[in-house]
Formats: structure tokens, C-alpha cells, sequence
């Protein structure tokens, strides 16, 4: 275990140092990325202003302003792209040389990524997190998260950073079969973001649309935790949400292994 | 061709600190660091000129480089490139000039390396009539032809150099400067890249300017050589005088048959000279003895004679010091005084 | 005049290259394409999913937000397809020093990186812009007649170039920090919400998108003037004036930069 951290380890704290060594970015990061949900804030506000309804997709609009932020929040910590870095690996050639070295590369992609989750967790997550609390306990008289469900989602959330990884490792893999993962990336990022409940809740979906929806991995991504967070489920709803969450980890690692051996059987006979 | 007043560059960048934790605290301060890459250099190179630029990693060579190309600003002092201050007017100066990098390219990666000529042509100016001369002279000392249709990104390494240096040279640049142009290739490849720049400078006059560090690229194109160390310039002179002043140790390998007849030899009484004034060695299994000495007090043809005389010789060869211990002996000599005038200042 | 034949003679032999990749790589240049179609599709099917929840947005039906959305694409893909190369230099080749390669051509720097590379991609937003404007002329929501469509094509140059003012600004600023990406993906990244009326956003903000970082003026302001009689034309002539103030703030911020190139290996 200590010999796993020692190999492991320095990918997550390389990923963290890189990621700071962008000094002035990182201030305008925090800056921008806020206001680009604040604006999406401003959309929501604008639509329930102009539907007169009390809830919209079962969410009122109090629920709708922590929905946002939450997805903010959830999305900066989960959706961290492995598949970049293996079109990079693949164009640079270096996946070869991992092959070599006594080193799991999808291990190490996600020690790498956990790296830029911590970061991401403090910079700005944790503290939208915190100044929504705030917000929705000073301006919306709301009561402040539970202990227990604010756990809950953080367990929840962890599962959907693996589930996310996961998944990308998959589609990253496609990298080896074309050279053009750019378009590819762009399309899944779109996707995703529909389908995880990033733009738009899933809950605001026809009915057919949401069916399909609870057959695939994306809405255990964002959805999931953050409808976690706002109390939507409850007892064995729970369970199910999150136990669905765990069965997707464990398809998506399997599935990740056996195309990662496809691969590098091809790897091994047309060369890196 | 070029001249040089005073050129000094420094950059300035936050003060970094070591581990994770340095990372955070570097984070939330606000420390710069100068660093003096190019301090207060000048020199001046003539028409036609092979100048070696040399020095050790991070002495400053492509820092000068750079700022004699346009690509840089230099901090303070000035550059006049045929005429053209290489920053102010950059454009004019760019048609004047021809660069080389050795490990990066300047032709396009994915297309083939006629396309990257033909923008080039255009990018140049250079008219029709022009281009065919030009090529047809690099096809024959670069032999471009081999792999004109091919992209950039299938080239050789060697190729690659090749094609990077004809097109440095298709618009007949005056001035040409080469940094690092054999890195990474095989002997063959260095010797005809050198061929090439041979006669590229006879034929058309082009003022070359090459930093590299090999130490045959210098011996077989550079008359003169300019030395940088840590950013200050340490030599400037012919190739010749430097060997002169530096290489002063000779040695003498001669092949016999009959070991103990030389091993009798007097040296000290024959040339009379202290016996500190040479070293002698025998390698018995080659029969190889060897004599190196101080060519300032003792001279090759004595050694010679009085080997000839008394042995039978069956091979002989004479070495000089080799420039590349020249040049290590200058860079510590600059150390040591360095430290000296450290020390002096300290005791005062 | 020889000049200007130059740097047209060098445009048109790097195009053609330019279509000769497109040939080369004909599966992963239709593969960007249905990435750009499904990327636009989404941003419509979220449109019509909050319509189903409304009847007009701030006086906006669902059709002319599908116009504005269509009609943002246009600018944006014109400066995507000639310019793509700007965020190279944010993101890559100040920090690597591969941006020496211009300094080196008696060229202008700003035609070099931008002759460099035409980004195939942005049909895809093009194409979708005009299938969207065509569905608006069909449903007949847009005032046609000489005056607008003069107008149109110099609202669509305009914002184009406001698009293109934008990324070169923020991409300058990798020469002082080395890497300027994300500030130029997170500029660009606004243009995004510029795509609704502005009129839902608190004063603060709606003054940064139309007048810090104008996006306002590419696609949701002049779009009105296409489907409104009571919008007046200044809104296009305020367009053209952003336009060339921004471009030369930025264009000399990039100079202003290079002269503080400090290439790569320091």
C-alpha cells in the first residue's frame, strides 16, 4: 500500500503543482467561471418570471437557484477530461513508454486527475459552496444543509468523479482508432452535458426522454448528487440512486480493462 | 556585416520555490527574480565570416542569437544587422537573414516540403528565376530532391536539417545563423551538412554565425570564435590564437620493436631540459611509447630526430590538445578567477 | 499594391493546402462537423425545453431566439474558420517559443498566425447558421428588403470581427503570462450567453457582455433589428464602431506583446 502511494502519488501532486503554477489565471478562473453561472442564475430567474408556475420540472425556483450553483459546484469536482490527456499520449507517442514501465496507466491518469479534483474542490468549489449556503439561509430563508445530507452528497459526488473518469478513460481510448479526437471531444462534452443535467434539469425532460435516461450512466454524473443535495430522494430511493452509482463504477472499470487490452494488443503489434 | 554595441537581456520571472508547499506560498507572493542571461556583450563580424559562437548550456548563446535575429528585445545596448537594427525594423531584417534551429523546425509539419518552398517563395519574394537557381544549387549540395514530396513529419532527423537549411537559404540570406545545426545527427549526415555550409559561404559570400557543441563543427568551418560564459564574453579571435595561447601540450606516439632502447633514451640530457618538462608512457601490449611536452620549450622535429636516430620506428603520430579541453580549461580558468576576486572582495 | 498581391498570392496557396487536408482526412473532418451539428442541435433542444415551459422569454417567442441563435452562429464561425490559429499562440507557441518562427519572416506577425491555419471545423457552424436563418425567412419572422440585408452582411463582417478583437486581445496576454488559454476560453466562453436577451441579466453584468467583452453585439443585439421595425439601425452602426475600437486595442496590445517576446528555454 505505502509502495502504491509512493508510485501514485506524485501524479496527483504533480497535477496540483501545474495547476497553480498558472498564477494569473487563477484568480480570473474563480472570477469568470462564477460569472458564467451567474448568468445562467439570471436565465432560470428569467424563465420562472415569465412562466408564473411555482415549479418547474418538480423544482421550485429557490430549488432551482441551489440546483445551479450545486451543478457548479458537483461539475468542477467531476468532470475532469482524461480523454485530452490520453489524445496527447497518443499523438506524443508516450503511451508506449507506459506500457513499459511497471505502472497501471489508467491508474496513473486518475491520480493525476484527483489531483486537479483536490484543486478543483478548493478553487473555487468549496467556497461557492459555501457563499450559496449563506445566500440561501440569509436571502431565501432557507434552512442550512443537514450534516447527513451534505455527506451524502460528497460521498455521492466522489462516485460520480470515478464514474466520470471511468467513462472517459472509455471514449479517450477512441484516440488510438483516429486522429481527430478534437470533434469527438467537443460532441461528447455537448452530450454530456445535456445528458448529466448540467444545463438543463433531467427532471424538466419529457417523460420517454427521462426513461431512456435512467439507463444511462450520464444522470448518476451531476444530476444524481445534486438532487442528493436538495432532498429529493429519500429511504430506499437513496439507495437505489447511489447503489446505481456503484454498479456503474464497477461496469465502467470492467469495461475500461477489457478495452485498455484490446488496445494494447493493437499497441503491441502496429507500435505506439 | 554585424555589429554588436553593448547588448545586455535580462528576464524577469516570480521567485519560485520548491515543493508543494512552495507552490502555495508562491501562489500568494509576489517576488521576481532578474536574471541576467546576456551581459553587455559586443563584437563585430565582417562579410563572409564563419563565426563559432560558443559557450556551455544556458552561457547565453541563443539569448544573442535571438536578439541579433528580431525575435527578442534586448534590455539595453544595440544590434546593427547589415545596416538594420533587427527590432525596430523587423521585417527588413528578416529578408536579410536566414535561421536555423536545430532542434525546431521552421518548415510546416504536415505538408510535404515542396509546399513548405512554395509558401516560403511567397513569404520571401523571391521571384521565379530566382527560386530555380536557388534549388537547383541547394539540390545539389543539400540532395533535397531525395525528399522534396514527402511531409516534414516523415523526414529524418538529418533530412529534416537538410530541408531546414535549404529553407533558411532560399531567399540568399547575407546573414545566416545556425544554432546547433548537427545536433542529434550521425557523422555522415554532420560531415556533408558541413560540406554544405562550406560552400554555401564561398559561393555566395554569406556571413554564418553557428552556435554549437561540437567541437567539429567549430574545427572545420569557424575561422574565428567567440566564446560567452554565464552571458559575458571570455574570447574573441581566430581559432589559431586560441590554440596558440591554450594548447600548448604536445605529444609524440611512436610504435617500436625494441621497448628498452627507448627507455634508455636520455631526454633530459639530449634537449637539455629539466626532467619535470615531460611525461613518458609505454603501453606494452601495443608497443606504443609516448612522450608529451610543453611545445613552448621543447620542439616536435627534436623529439623526432632523436627517436629516429636510435629506434626503429614503425608508426608515429603527434597530437595537439584537443579544443574541447582548451575550451573547458578557459571556462575554469574563469571560474578560479571568479572565485579569487570573490575571495578578494571578501577579505577586504 | 505588389504587397497586397503578396500576401493574396500566399493566402490562396496555403487555402489550397487548406483543401487539400480537408481531402486527406475526409473521415475526421466529418467527424468535427457532426460534433459542431450535435454541439448546435443541444443548444436548440435547450431552447425549446424552457419554451415548453413558457410562452416568450422578456417578449422573445421560441422562433426568434432560434433566429438570434442562428444568426450568432455566422460571425462566430467566420472568425472560427479564419483565425483559429489565435489560440495556438494563448495556449502554445509563446510558452514554447515555437512563436519565433514568425518573428523570423519578413511578414506581418498577425496575417502570419492567422494564415496559418483554417479551421475546417467552423463550417459546421456556418452551415447551421444558415439553416437556421433559412428556417427564419420560411416562417417569415425577418423584415427582408435591400436596406437589411445590406445590413445583415455588414452586422455579420462586424461581428465577426469583434470575435476575432476578442482572441487576440486575451491571446496577447501569453506574453506576459506565458499561457493565456484560460483566460481566452473563458472570454470565449461567455459568448455563449450573449445568445439571450439581455434584458434577464442584472445591470452589472449586462453592461460587461455589451461593453466590456461585447458578444452582446454579435449576435443578440443586432439580431433584434432583423425582426424588429421598432429597433433602429445605430444598433448596427455601434456594432461596426465596437468593432474597429476593439480590434485596435487589441492589435496593439499583440505588438505591444511582442515587443516583450521573450521566447522559450529562459
Amino acid at each position: 500500500m505505502k509502495k502504491f502511494c509512493k508510485i501514485y502519488l506524485p501524479f496527483a501532486s504533480n497535477e496540483l503543482k501545474r495547476q497553480m503554477s498558472y498564477k494569473g489565471a487563477f484568480y480570473l478562473f474563480i472570477l469568470v467561471s462564477l460569472f458564467g453561472s451567474f448568468i445562467n442564475y439570471y436565465l432560470w430567474m428569467a424563465i420562472y418570471g415569465s412562466s408564473g408556475k411555482a415549479t418547474i420540472g418538480n423544482l421550485t425556483k429557490n430549488e432551482m437557484v441551489i440546483y445551479v450553483f450545486m451543478v457548479y459546484v458537483t461539475s468542477s469536482i467531476v468532470t475532469i477530461t482524461l480523454a485530452d490527456w490520453v489524445s496527447e499520449d497518443v499523438v506524443k507517442g508516450s503511451v508506449a513508454m507506459n506500457l513499459i514501465k511497471p505502472i497501471d496507466y489508467r491508474l496513473s491518469l486518475m491520480w493525476r486527475a484527483s489531483g486537479q479534483m483536490v484543486y478543483r474542490f478548493f478553487v473555487p468549489g468549496i467556497f461557492v459552496w459555501i457563499g450559496m449556503e449563506i445566500y440561501k439561509v440569509k436571502a431565501l430563508g432557507m434552512e442550512v444543509v443537514s450534516p447527513v445530507t451534505a455527506l451524502l452528497y460528497v460521498v455521492s459526488s466522489f462516485l460520480s468523479f470515478l464514474l466520470y473518469l471511468l467513462f472517459d478513460f472509455c471514449f479517450g481510448m477512441v484516440a488510438f482508432f483516429t486522429t481527430y479526437i478534437f470533434g469527438m471531444l467537443m460532441a461528447k462534452e455537448a452530450m454530456l452535458s445535456f445528458l448529466m443535467g448540467q444545463l438543463i434539469p433531467l427532471s424538466m425532460f419529457p417523460s420517454v426522454a427521462q426513461k431512456v435516461f435512467d439507463f444511462l450512466p450520464f444522470s448518476s454524473m451531476v444530476y444524481t448528487p445534486v438532487m442528493i443535495y436538495l432532498g429529493k430522494y429519500s429511504g430506499s430511493e437513496l439507495a437505489f440512486v447511489m447503489g446505481r452509482q456503484v454498479a456503474w463504477v464497477i461496469f465502467l472499470y470492467l469495461l475500461g480493462s477489457l478495452i485498455w487490452k484490446k488496445v494494447t494488443k493493437r499497441l503491441v503489434v502496429l507500435g505506439g | 556585416m554585424i555589429e554588436v554595441k553593448n547588448i545586455s537581456k535580462s528576464f524577469i520571472s516570480p521567485k519560485k520555490y520548491p515543493g508543494l508547499k512552495g507552490t502555495i506560498k508562491g501562489l500568494f507572493s509576489n517576488e521576481k527574480v532578474e536574471k541576467v542571461a546576456v551581459n553587455d556583450i559586443s563584437f563585430s563580424i565582417g562579410e563572409g565570416e564563419i563565426v563559432g559562437y560558443i559557450g556551455s548550456n544556458g552561457a547565453g548563446k541563443s539569448t544573442t542569437i535571438k536578439m541579433m535575429t528580431g525575435i527578442m528585445v534586448p534590455t539595453s545596448g544595440s544590434c546593427l544587422v547589415n545596416g538594420v537594427d533587427p527590432c525596430k525594423k523587423r521585417n527588413e531584417n528578416a529578408k536579410n537573414i536566414g535561421v536555423v534551429f536545430g532542434q525546431r523546425t521552421q518548415l510546416w509539419w504536415d505538408l510535404p516540403l515542396s509546399e513548405s518552398f512554395t509558401i516560403l517563395k511567397e513569404i520571401y519574394d523571391v521571384s521565379d528565376e530566382a527560386y530555380e537557381e536557388r534549388m537547383e544549387f541547394l539540390n545539389k549540395v543539400l540532395e533535397l530532391n531525395e525528399f522534396f514530396d514527402k511531409p516534414v513529419r516523415t523526414l529524418s532527423l538529418g533530412q529534416r536539417m537538410r530541408a531546414d537549411l535549404g529553407a533558411a537559404l532560399l531567399h540568399n540570406p547575407k546573414v545566416l545563423y545556425l544554432d546547433e545545426p548537427t545536433i542529434g545527427l550521425d557523422l555522415v549526415v554532420k560531415e556533408n551538412i558541413r560540406e554544405a555550409i562550406k560552400e554555401i559561404n564561398e559561393k555566395y559570400k554569406t556571413t554564418v554565425i553557428l552556435t554549437t557543441h561540437d567541437i567539429g563543427d567549430i574545427e572545420e568551418l569557424c575561422r574565428r570564435i567567440i566564446i560567452i560564459d554565464k552571458g559575458t564574453k571570455i574570447y574573441d579571435g581566430t581559432l589559431e590564437h586560441l590554440k596558440e595561447i591554450y594548447g600548448t601540450k604536445r605529444s609524440i606516439s611512436v610504435e617500436v620493436r625494441q621497448y628498452d632502447k627507448v627507455k634508455d633514451i636520455a631526454f633530459d640530457e639530449l634537449l637539455q631540459v629539466e626532467k619535470d618538462a615531460y611525461e613518458t608512457e609505454y603501453d606494452g601490449e601495443k608497443s606504443v611509447f609516448t612522450i608529451s611536452f610543453d611545445k613552448r620549450k621543447i620542439k616536435v622535429p627534436q623529439i623526432l630526430s632523436i627517436l629516429m636516430e636510435r629506434v626503429d620506428v614503425k608508426d608515429v603520430r603527434i597530437e595537439e590538445t584537443q579544443l574541447e579541453e582548451i575550451v573547458k580549461q578557459i571556462y575554469l580558468e574563469q571560474k578560479e578567477q571568479a572565485v579569487e576576486e570573490l575571495e578578494a572582495a571578501a577579505n577586504e | 499594391m505588389h504587397t497586397v498581391k503578396r500576401y493574396s498570392r500566399l493566402y490562396r496557396v496555403l487555402i489550397t493546402q487548406f483543401f487539400k487536408g480537408i481531402m486527406q482526412s475526409k473521415v475526421d473532418f466529418l467527424m468535427g462537423l457532426l460534433g459542431f451539428f450535435l454541439t448546435q442541435f443541444l443548444g436548440i433542444a435547450f431552447l425549446y425545453l424552457v419554451f415548453q415551459q413558457i410562452p416568450e422569454l422578456s417578449g422573445w417567442t421560441f422562433k426568434q431566439l432560434v433566429f438570434i441563435y442562428g444568426f450568432a452562429q455566422i460571425p462566430r464561425g467566420l472568425d472560427h474558420l479564419f483565425t483559429d490559429n489565435i489560440w495556438m499562440v494563448a495556449w502554445r507557441l509563446v510558452v514554447s517559443g515555437d512563436f519565433d518562427r514568425y518573428m523570423l519572416r519578413p511578414m506581418n506577425v498577425f496575417f502570419q498566425v492567422i494564415a496559418e491555419k483554417l479551421q475546417p471545423d467552423a463550417l459546421g457552424e456556418l452551415l447551421v447558421g444558415s439553416i437556421l436563418i433559412v428556417m427564419s425567412l420560411r416562417d417569415g419572422i425577418m423584415i427582408v428588403d435591400g436596406f437589411h440585408i445590406a445590413m445583415f452582411v455588414i452586422s455579420i463582417l462586424a461581428g465577426a470581427v469583434i470575435y476575432t478583437a476578442i482572441k487576440l486581445f486575451f491571446a496577447s496576454i501569453a506574453f506576459w503570462v506565458k499561457v493565456s488559454g484560460p483566460f481566452l476560453s473563458t472570454a470565449y466562453e461567455l459568448s455563449n450567453f450573449a445568445k439571450y436577451p439581455t434584458e434577464i441579466y442584472a445591470k452589472g453584468i449586462r453592461f460587461v457582455i455589451t461593453w466590456i467583452i461585447p458578444f452582446a453585439f454579435v449576435a443578440y443585439l443586432p439580431a433584434g433589428f432583423f425582426l424588429k421595425e421598432s429597433v433602429s439601425v445605430s444598433v448596427i452602426g455601434i456594432e461596426c464602431i465596437l468593432a474597429v475600437v476593439f480590434m485596435a486595442i487589441s492589435y496593439v496590445t499583440f505588438y505591444i506583446g511582442i515587443g516583450r517576446y521573450e521566447s522559450a528555454g529562459n
